[in-house]
């Protein structure tokens, strides 16, 4: 049973007389069904292999920021930073030669940059007492300078080919990205919740203070946590750059937000200490549903964001009825 | 008159060290600006940074308030965008639009504000929610009005970026004066001494039976309206409004407030430390500029002048 | 002034209040008095307008009424002095004292000047020396208590409710807060006394009144009962029936813990302790005493600026929380849910908190090993639980103290500190828990255990340490622990301690 309510973020023994609690642990992944149903039937092309196979493509850079976001949130914190590492790690891709030959150099000096900006984020957070919107948003803000400065504004260069395959190739229908995001969401969720690791993030995130008193370094957790996030997201940022082809300095703009929407449209509460990857993951796939269907019905891409917008709020609002 | 003026700036620098902090930061720069070079010393540059900082000052104001009571408005960019396409799109040149128009989105903003404080308060959840979602919602509706700059303003409207009155310019005296308001109303009002005790220790707050809703209601209405004046300022800057104006101004609104000493959870700081953090910021892009240092270097500065800002205020951490 | 009729309340679970009846008369000081949970602040809360009574009548001033928050009550004339004071840190003391009725002005405006003043005029009758313009935060715990007490003298209170003030203050400022009550008494104010501290409410009180799992046991007038029938009333049984056997000490015990010269930046100056196996000795003294800091501080849980730890004869350098557990020593917290409980976690996972590494293979957690342990105690400690699965914020309080305490126990062979272990906890549960503390220390465990209830500690300690303001005042062993020498121990100036 534990488990179950960990993965959605909800107590499954809490009294709950309403229709929306007690549908709780349910509630995102019937929405997620019922939205697409009824796409569906408002628009047929919705469930077009072509629109489908573009959809799951969409799925897996938000997917893969979303369980760094995971770890970070649950530790009490955000991660604004990860869309900068997303694009310092597009420009990476593009720096070497373009070759296929540079693949695991690209992707040692990417992972690096972004684990690396996720050991600055955690520390500021654990030893300087920095709220963690403060220092992912000014790391985020300094990795945008050096990119720009490295860049001088124009990117230039090839991705990789393999990369370009990761990013937008399929086999017999299954998008490699996706295949990539299933490998490291397994990973990852073995990690959190059935790991010993996993536990302490979650006593940690729950309540600091009662983590340290039972012995576990509060501290290495959490920094952890953020390299974690910031490791994932130069992954996501090299994945999006073979989706995206070209790349520019604001490859995975808006990531940062959108990976916090679907983590807390999956049960991922900004308190901490509640909600697990299956959930956050379900959250990405709503987003993406979303906004496909939105495009879809030919409303205009302005419909995205508004659409956005009151999910976000809609979403946040429905779980703080569950969790008071 | 004066004694209490100088009692009330004693308090202000008493309750909030962090007014110090910035005021040796401004003076080192100024000197060290002076060493870099001598066109940074006229009269011209001076007054140059103070009118560019209006725009800033302007949305930091409000931004000052929301995170005064613990919380944050993130829709502020959005805000500014929408207000300041709106603003230059129903003048569209024609001159008489202007008085009505000015009226009319400074009120918009009022009840945008309104909207953000009473989701807040009905809904319960983070005021960091919810403005991101309204900041979105506002995008998204700019974009609907217009995919690009909208109509345009006539040449008299640019008085209020580019005047200026005995030789200061016009938006620097306005910020100035409504800085000061600001700061009075927090310092003699019930309800400004209400907001630092509803950022201090809301659930106290509820239980001493303040009135926690006019509180929130009046900052984030408050937050609106700040945008509104930003909006109008920029659309008389740029001759124009357009659907990204405000793009950056939602991070950069709270930079000036952070580094002016106000804490991010509440409850302490002020109107005078954010307006000494705009001209700080502004100050540093000018002397950067002047080292030719290139815009993606001032990024890096800004961003490492917020992290060194937070980390000397950290409070005393309390372990266990 | 005020008449409770009937007054029930009840919570998801727990009946807080029965059917009481309670009044209190102008010009009055009646005291309160019940164990935890008897619903003292339960009544209080109801009386203040937080909680609405689900029936019964109040009568306030000749009138019905029924408060709907407690901005109502406050405006009908009463004030509550909280035990856990309601101030704001970043505002000053003349500000805290005025908030919601500032001074003001001609144009409307507050008056600083006049706020201050009347702040400085407030405190000086109190008889405190605080500067109105310092911050809050700035104060020591017991300036602030003073300060929370002010704040009710700004109005025209007619029924002033004090819930344990004197929990934090001591000595020569209770007796500023006896001398303040008396005038007010003198001025026709009605007065509710809530507090554990028997010789204050025979010094003070006018009637007594006893509450008993959520019931009204007796109303009577000080001068007809003696401390004993006080104490009778209020746990309803013979006293010996509660707390179990004492060890009989013979000196051969080791000392399995000593620390010394134990300095704790503000709080613990230079103490000492030394703890034995198989032995109950208790810490006690007043709120504030530094008791949970010194604990904290041979834990590793604060820092210490001085001061020596041997462990069996080992000395231990640079203790943390992790070490200590590693040697050993277990920590039961004050504050079950701020410090811990995994709230968001079930019973299983919060038993084996403290020893991941037994539930650990290959850095995956044994969930199957992890329940058969959870089951293990669950049994030993009769929990009442649906099973290992349960979510500790469902329990009760002292199913939730079982819990915390099973986790330590398993860790804990050396020693386990235990910081008011029964608070918030029912009748019932706390003969478990006692019982359950003698059981651990007949294994051969060090017990310390912190408390602020005297019957508790006078029943369960084999020897006890009285703090006062951060130092060691005295010990006591065997039949020289009474209530009455902790008390004068506990409130003696230390000086007068070393010269008596």
């Amino acid at each position: 049973m534990a488990d179950l309510s960990q993965a959605k973020g909800m107590e499954l023994t809490g009294p709950g007389p309403s229709l929306a609690s007690r549908l709780g642990p349910y509630a995102l992944p019937i929405f997620l069904v019922l939205m697409i149903v009824v796409a569906g039937i408002i628009s047929p092309a919705f469930l077009s292999s072509n629109n489908i196979s573009n959809m799951l493509l969409q799925v897996a850079p938000l997917g893969i920021v979303v369980i760094g976001q995971a770890f970070v949130i649950i530790l009490r914190g955000l991660d604004l930073s990860v869309s900068s590492v997303m694009a310092t790690a597009a420009v990476i891709a593009t720096s070497f030669s373009g070759q296929n030959a540079d693949v695991l150099p690209i992707l040692a000096v990417a992972v690096g940059m972004g684990a690396a900006t996720g050991l600055v984020n955690g520390l500021l957070v654990t030893k300087r007492s920095v709220s963690p919107f403060l220092a992912t948003l000014a790391t985020m803000i300094v990795l945008q300078g050096f990119r720009f400065a490295y860049t001088q504004g124009a990117p230039s260069g090839n991705v990789p080919p393999l990369f370009r395959a990761l990013g937008s190739a399929s086999w017999n229908g299954i998008p490699y990205n996706l295949m990539l995001l299933a490998v490291l969401a397994a990973v990852f969720w073995v990690l959190l919740s059935r790991s010993r690791f996993g536990r302490e993030v979650y006593i940690t995130g729950g309540n600091p203070t009662t983590a340290r008193l039972l012995g576990i370094n509060a501290d290495r957790v959490t920094i952890i946590g953020y390299i974690i996030s910031g490791g994932l997201a130069a992954v996501a940022g090299l994945v999006l750059s073979g989706y995206v082809g070209i790349v520019d300095n604001w490859v995975g703009r808006g990531f940062e937000l959108d990976s916090i929407v679907a983590a807390v449209m999956g049960g991922i509460s900004l308190a901490g200490g509640r909600g697990g990857i299956i959930g956050g993951l379900f959250g990405a796939a709503v987003l993406i549903v979303v906004f496909n269907a939105v495009l879809l019905f030919g409303l205009p891409v302005q419909f995205q964001i508004i659409i956005k917008g009151i999910v976000i709020v809609a979403a946040a609002a429905f779980y703080v009825r569950r969790t008071n | 008159m004066s004694a209490i003026a100088s009692s009330g700036m004693t308090r202000s620098i008493r309750k909030n060290q962090g007014i110090i902090v910035v005021l040796v930061l401004l003076a080192v720069l100024l000197v060290f600006g002076a060493f870099v070079s001598e066109r940074f010393r006229t009269a011209n540059n001076l007054l140059n940074i103070l009118e560019q900082s209006t725009g800033l000052a302007l949305v930091s104001l409000g931004q000052t308030l929301t995170i005064l009571t613990g919380g944050i408005d993130l829709s502020v960019g959005s805000m500014i965008s929408l207000l300041s396409t709106l603003t230059s799109g129903m003048i569209n040149g024609d001159g008489s639009m202007v008085a009505p128009v000015v009226v009319g989105v400074l009120a918009l903003g009022l009840v945008f504000g309104l909207i953000n404080g009473i989701l807040i308060i009905w809904l319960k959840v983070h005021p960091l929610i919810v403005t991101l979602g309204t900041g979105a919602v506002m995008q998204g509706l700019v974009l609907l009005y217009s995919l690009g700059p909208a109509g345009k303003v006539p040449k008299g409207f640019t008085y209020l970026a580019y005047g200026k009155l005995l030789g200061i310019p016009v938006g620097a005296i306005f910020v100035v004066v409504v800085f000061a308001l600001v700061g009075w109303f927090l310092t003699y009002f019930r309800l400004g001494r209400y907001i630092y005790a509803v950022g201090d220790d809301d659930t106290g707050a509820r239980l001493m039976g303040l009135p926690r809703a006019k509180v929130l209601l009046t900052v984030y209405a408050f937050s609106g309206f700040c945008c509104a004046m930003t909006a109008i300022y920029l659309v008389a800057r740029f001759g124009v409004g357009q659907p990204y104006t405000g793009l950056n101004y939602t991070l950069a609104s709270i930079t000036p407030v952070v580094v002016g000493g106000t804490l991010l959870t509440g409850g302490k700081g002020g109107v005078l430390g954010t307006l000494l953090g705009v001209y700080l910021i502004s100050l540093l892009n000018n002397v950067l500029n002047f080292m030719d240092v290139s815009t993606h270097y001032q990024l890096i500065a800004q961003g490492l002048i917020v992290i060194a800002a937070v980390s000397i205020y950290v409070e005393k951490r309390k372990r266990v | 002034m005020l008449k409770l009729t009937g007054i029930s309340k009840g919570f998801t679970g727990v009946q807080a209040l029965s059917g009481i009846n309670f009044d209190v008369r102008a010009g009055e000081i009646h005291a309160l008095l019940g164990e935890n949970g008897a619903g003292k602040s339960t009544t209080i809360k109801i009386i203040a307008g937080a909680y609405q009574p689900d029936s019964g009548e109040i009568e306030f001033d000749g009138k019905v009424v029924r408060w709907a928050r407690p901005a109502d009550a406050k405006a009908a004339g009463i004030h509550v002095i909280y035990q856990e004071f309601v101030l704001f840190p970043h505002l000053t003391v003349a500000e805290n004292i005025f908030l919601g009725y500032e001074r003001r002005g001609a144009l409307g405006l507050i008056d600083h000047k006049k706020t201050r003043k009347d702040a400085a005029a407030l405190l000086a009758k109190l008889g405190v020396d605080i500067d109105p313009d310092k911050l809050v935060s700035e104060l020591t715990v017991a300036d602030q208590q003073m300060v929370e007490i002010c704040k009710a003298l700004v109005h025209d209170v007619k029924l002033l409710i004090l819930d344990e003030p004197t929990a934090v203050i001591s000595g020569r400022e209770a007796e500023l807060l006896f001398a303040r009550l008396a005038a007010l008494k003198a001025e026709g104010v009605a007065i509710v006394y809530v507090s554990h501290r028997l010789e204050e409410i025979f010094r003070i009180a006018d009637r007594v009144t006893v509450f008993k799992d959520g019931q009204h046991v007796v109303t009577t007038e000080i001068g007809n009962v003696n401390r004993d029938k006080l104490i009778a009333y209020m746990v309803g049984r013979d006293l010996k029936d509660i707390f179990p056997p004492k060890r009989q000490l013979d000196g051969s015990a080791k000392v399995v813990l000593k620390a010394e010269n134990i300095t704790v930046e503000g709080r613990v100056k230079n103490a000492g302790i030394e703890i034995r196996a198989g032995e109950i000795t208790a810490l006690a003294g007043m709120v504030g005493a530094g008791r949970t800091e010194l604990a904290m501080g041979i834990f590793g849980g604060l820092p210490i600026t001085s001061g020596k730890i041997w462990i069996d004869g080992e000395q231990v350098d640079g203790m943390t929380p992790a070490k200590a557990i590693s040697k050993g020593i277990g920590f039961v917290t004050e504050d079950r849910k701020g410090q811990g409980l995994a709230m968001q976690l079930d019973v299983a996972a919060n038993i084996t908190a403290a020893n991941l590494s037994a539930v650990t293979k290959t850095g995956l957690i044994d969930r199957r090993l992890e329940n058969e342990i959870a089951r293990e105690e669950i049994a030993n400690y009769r929990i009442a639980c649906r099973g290992p699965g349960t979510n500790v914020a469902t329990m009760s309080g002292g199913n939730q103290q079982k819990v915390i305490v099973a986790r330590w126990a398993r860790t804990s062979r050396k020693v386990l500190i235990l910081d008011e272990p029964t608070r918030g906890v029912d009748v019932g549960a706390k003969t478990e828990i006692y019982r359950i503390m003698r059981n651990l220390a007949d294994q051969g465990i060090g017990i310390l255990m912190i408390s602020s209830e005297l019957p508790e500690v006078v029943g369960m300690a084999d020897r006890v340490v009285v703090m006062r303001e951060g130092v060691v005042s005295g010990q006591l062993v065997g039949d020289a622990i009474t209530e009455e020498a902790i008390m004068s121990l506990a409130t003696q100036h230390p000086t007068e301690a070393a010269a008596a």
